[in-house]
C-alpha cells in the first residue's frame, strides 16, 4: 500500500509527476488518449474534440483569472479574434501552425490592450471593462463585414501538413490534443516558475505583492496576455475543427461558460481547467442522453426530461459549489486519489 | 451530509450516468429498405417554441407517409435530438446521428450549425440537409450544393413585400415611402441587401432603416425616427413576435398610420394574435398556405393528421407546416431517385432536386414549386381579418 511519496531532494518534490505510480497512469492514460481515433465512434471523437478546445481556453482563463484574481468576462470575444485570424491566414496558405501562433499573437496583443484598465480598477469593476471588451469585439465580427463575413460567418480552409489535409475529425483530434498536451504543460510549469508565484501574489494580495518587488503593471499584463494567448489559439482551433464559424458562436453566454468552468473545475489549478472544461461539455450530453434513452423505454418523456436537464446541471453546479468549493480538481486529489492510496483503509 | 447518504447520492448518480451510456442505443445504420432522415431540433433553450412545431411537423409526415405506403415502398425512419440552439451540441448530435444512423436526409436547426457542419456533411457525399434558417449564404448552389431551403431566403421574401407594395401603388402618382426596422442579427439583417435593392429597382424610396436588438428593446428612440421618417409602410424583419406588438402601439400612440408587416416566421398566430389584441390588422409574406386554407389538398390531409393524433392541438404552427413540406420535399428527392435506380448519394439527390421545377406541393406553397436553385422563390400576401380573426389573402402567388 502506497500512502505518500517520500522526497529527497527539492527536485523531485517540483517534478510534475511526483511518483512511478503516477508516471505509470499517466503514461497509460497518455497512451489510451492516443489510440482513441481508433476505437472511438465519430460521436465520441466529436465530443473529445471539442472538450480539447474547451480545455486550452479554459487553461488560459484559469491563469488571468485563477492564478491572478482578474475576472475576464471577454474570453469569448478573444477566441473569435484567434478564429478570425486563422481564418484570414488560412486564406493566404499560411500554415497552419503560423496561423496558430499568430492567432494566439494577436490576440494577445489585443488581451494586452483590454487589461490596460486593471492598473486602475480591479474586481467587479476590472470585470465590467471586460464586459465592455467582449461586447466591442462581437460588434466587430458583425460589422467589419469585409474582414469577418458579417452575421453570414467566414468559411476556414482546412490546415494542411506537408499536403496532408488535416480533415475529419480522427485526425483534428491529435491536432487537438497535442495543443492541449502543450498548454497544460506550459500552464504547470509556469505555475512553477517566478512568474506564476508572481500571478499568484498578485491575487491574494497585490499591494503586499508590490511590496515584495512584484512589479504590478507587468504581471497583470502578462497575465492577460497569456491568457488571451491561450484564447487565441483556442480560437484558431475551433475554426479549423469547424471550418466555418459565425460570430453567433463568440457569444458572452461562451465567457460565462468558461468562468463557470474554472469555478467548477478548481480556480488556478491546472487539473481544475481539464475537469472543469470536461464537466461543463460533458454532462449536459450526458443528461441529454438519459432523457434520450428514457424516451425510447417510456415515450414522451423526453418531453419533460430535456428541459429538465438545464436544470438539473444548474443543480448540479450550485451543488458542487455548496460541497466542495474548490472544486472538482480538490475533489479528485482530496478524495479520490486518497481513496485509492489509503484503501481499504479511511481517512 | 452522513457517509452513508453521500454514498447514495453517488450511487444514484452513478447508475443514472450508466443508463445513458450503457443503455445507450445500439448503433443502428440505415437499413437498405428505409430512407432515414436526421433531425438536429432546438428542442429546448431559446427557439424551442420553434423547434419544438418543426420536429412534430417533420415526425408526423413521416407517420403519415409510412402508413401510406411510404416511398416506393420503402419506409422513412426519422431520428432527432435537442440541440438546445448551441452550436457544439448541434455538430455532436448531427455526428452521432450520422455515426449511429447514416442518413439520406438532415434537418438542421440554423445558419450557425448548418455552416459548422457544412463541410463535414458534404464530404461524406451522402446527405442532403435543409434547415429553419431561410439566410441568401445557405441558398447558394456552389457552395453550399447539400442544402436547400424549404422556401424562400429572406431577401426573396422582401422582394416579393416589395413588389407587392409597387404593384398596389401602380395607380397612385406618388409610390409608398418604405422603413425598414430589423434585428442585429443574421435573421434580421440577411434579407435587407435585396430588400433596398428591389425597392429601387421598384422606385420605391426607403425612408428610415432601423436596427435594433432582437429582444427586449426599449423602441421609443426607434418610434421617434419613423415618426420622422413619415413611412407608409413599415417592414419589421429578424424577429418572431417581441417588439414588434410594442412598436405598433407606440407607433399608434405617436399618430402613425402606416401600414405594418413582417415575413415568415413573424407571420405566426402569437404575433398577428398580439396584434389584434391591439386592433390591428398584420400583414406579410408567406410562402405556404394558413391552415385554415381550403384550397390545399396537403393543409386538407395534414389538418385531417393532426386532428386524429394531436387532439390537444388547436392550432396547426408555421414551424409545424415547414417541418412537414421538408418532409415532402425529403421524400421527393429519394423517390426520384428509387425511380431512376440511383443510389441515394449526394450527386444523385442534388440532380433529383434540381429536377424539381415545377413540382406540386398539393398546393401547399401556392404556385407550383421551382426547386432548381435550391429554395421556392414564391409567397404570397396575408392581412388579418378582424371578422373571421384569421390571415385571409391579400394578394395572388408572386414568384421572384
Amino acid at each position: 500500500m502506497r500512502i505518500g511519496v517520500f522526497h529527497e531532494t527539492y527536485a523531485s518534490e517540483e517534478r510534475l509527476w511526483d511518483s512511478r505510480t503516477q508516471r505509470i497512469w499517466m503514461a497509460v492514460f497518455a497512451l489510451a488518449l492516443f489510440a482513441l481515433p481508433l476505437y472511438g465512434s465519430d460521436y465520441v471523437l466529436a465530443i473529445a474534440c471539442i472538450i480539447g478546445i474547451h480545455i486550452v481556453a479554459t487553461l488560459g482563463l484559469n491563469i488571468t483569472t485563477g492564478s491572478t484574481g482578474q475576472i475576464s468576462l471577454s474570453h469569448a470575444a478573444f477566441m473569435g479574434v484567434g478564429c478570425y485570424t486563422v481564418a484570414w491566414l488560412a486564406r493566404w496558405g499560411v500554415p497552419f501552425y503560423i496561423a496558430l501562433l499568430a492567432a494566439g499573437a494577436l490576440t494577445a496583443v489585443i488581451g494586452v490592450l483590454v487589461g490596460l484598465p486593471s492598473l486602475r480598477v480591479k474586481g467587479l469593476y476590472f470585470a465590467i471593462a471586460t464586459l465592455a471588451a467582449q461586447f466591442i469585439l462581437t460588434f466587430l465580427f458583425r460589422e467589419w463585414v469585409p474582414v469577418t463575413g458579417g452575421v453570414g460567418g467566414i468559411t476556414i480552409a482546412r490546415p494542411t501538413l506537408f499536403g496532408f489535409e488535416i480533415s475529419g475529425d480522427r485526425r483534428m483530434f491529435y491536432l487537438i490534443y497535442f495543443c492541449v498536451f502543450l498548454f497544460a504543460i506550459a500552464s504547470a510549469n509556469l505555475a512553477r516558475t517566478y512568474i506564476g508565484r508572481a500571478f499568484v501574489a498578485v491575487r491574494d494580495r497585490d499591494i503586499s505583492a508590490e511590496i515584495l518587488g512584484v512589479n504590478l503593471l507587468r504581471f497583470k499584463l502578462l497575465a492577460f496576455a497569456t491568457g488571451s494567448f491561450y484564447a487565441g489559439v483556442a480560437g484558431g482551433l475551433i475554426g479549423y475543427f469547424y471550418g466555418a464559424i459565425t460570430p453567433d458562436y463568440f457569444s458572452f453566454t461562451l465567457s460565462v461558460f468558461y468562468l463557470a468552468a474554472i469555478i467548477v473545475g478548481g480556480m488556478g489549478r491546472v487539473l481544475g481547467s481539464i475537469l472543469g472544461a470536461i464537466f461543463m461539455t460533458f454532462v449536459p450530453e450526458l443528461l441529454r442522453a438519459i432523457a434520450h434513452t428514457s424516451s425510447e423505454w417510456l415515450p414522451g418523456i423526453a418531453n419533460l426530461l430535456l428541459p429538465m436537464g438545464q436544470v438539473v446541471f444548474g443543480l448540479l453546479i450550485i451543488g458542487f459549489l455548496i460541497f466542495e468549493p474548490h472544486g472538482l480538481s480538490q475533489l479528485w486529489s482530496a478524495r479520490v486519489r486518497r481513496l485509492f492510496h489509503l484503501w481499504p483503509f479511511k481517512t | 451530509m452522513t457517509n452513508q447518504m453521500r454514498r447514495k447520492i453517488v450511487q444514484s448518480i452513478g447508475a443514472a450516468a450508466s443508463l445513458g451510456v450503457l443503455g445507450a442505443r445500439p448503433s443502428f445504420a440505415q437499413a437498405p429498405s428505409e430512407i432515414v432522415i436526421g433531425g438536429a431540433q432546438p428542442l429546448t433553450g431559446i427557439f424551442s417554441f420553434a423547434g419544438v412545431a418543426m420536429h412534430a411537423g417533420l415526425g408526423d409526415y413521416v407517420a403519415w407517409r409510412n402508413a401510406n405506403g411510404g416511398v416506393s415502398g420503402r419506409k422513412l425512419r426519422y431520428v432527432a435530438e435537442d440541440t438546445g440552439f448551441k452550436v457544439d451540441q448541434g455538430v455532436a448530435v448531427v455526428k452521432k446521428i450520422m455515426a449511429t444512423d447514416k442518413p439520406s436526409f438532415f434537418y438542421i436547426d440554423g445558419t450557425p450549425l448548418v455552416k459548422a457542419t457544412a463541410q463535414d456533411l458534404r464530404g461524406s457525399g451522402t446527405v442532403m440537409t435543409t434547415s429553419t434558417s431561410c439566410a441568401q449564404v445557405l441558398a447558394d448552389v456552389n457552395t453550399m450544393p447539400q442544402h436547400f431551403l424549404a422556401g424562400p431566403t429572406y431577401g426573396a421574401m422582401h422582394e416579393i413585400l416589395m413588389e407587392y407594395i409597387a404593384r398596389t401603388a401602380k395607380a397612385s402618382t406618388t409610390k409608398p415611402t418604405v422603413a425598414l426596422v430589423y434585428s442585429d442579427s443574421e435573421f434580421g439583417r440577411d434579407g435587407i441587401p435585396a430588400s433596398k435593392a428591389r425597392a429601387e429597382k421598384l422606385g420605391i424610396p426607403i425612408v428610415a432603416e432601423i436596427v435594433t436588438k432582437q429582444a427586449g428593446v426599449d423602441v421609443a428612440p426607434e418610434v421617434a425616427r419613423l415618426r420622422r421618417a413619415k413611412p407608409d409602410v413599415v417592414i419589421f424583419q429578424g424577429y418572431v413576435v417581441s417588439p414588434i406588438p410594442e412598436f405598433v402601439k407606440q407607433m399608434r400612440e405617436a399618430g402613425m398610420s402606416s401600414q405594418v408587416m413582417g415575413t415568415i416566421w413573424s407571420m405566426d398566430k402569437a404575433t398577428y394574435d398580439a396584434l389584434a389584441a391591439m386592433g390591428e390588422s398584420w400583414m406579410g409574406v408567406m410562402p405556404y398556405r394558413y391552415p385554415h386554407d381550403p384550397e390545399s389538398k396537403t393543409m386538407a390531409t395534414m389538418r385531417e393528421y393532426v386532428s386524429k393524433n394531436r387532439p390537444d392541438t388547436k392550432h396547426i404552427s408555421i414551424f409545424y407546416t415547414h417541418g412537414w413540406l421538408a418532409g415532402m420535399i425529403f421524400s421527393e428527392i429519394a423517390d426520384r431517385c428509387i425511380k431512376a435506380n440511383k443510389p441515394l448519394t449526394l450527386p444523385n439527390m442534388k440532380a433529383a432536386l434540381e429536377s424539381m421545377k415545377d413540382w406540386d406541393s398539393g398546393g401547399l406553397t401556392g404556385l407550383n414549386a421551382d426547386l432548381s436553385r435550391h429554395q421556392i422563390t414564391s409567397g404570397r400576401l396575408y392581412r388579418y381579418n378582424t371578422a373571421t380573426k384569421q390571415m385571409d389573402p391579400a394578394s395572388g402567388w408572386i414568384r421572384v
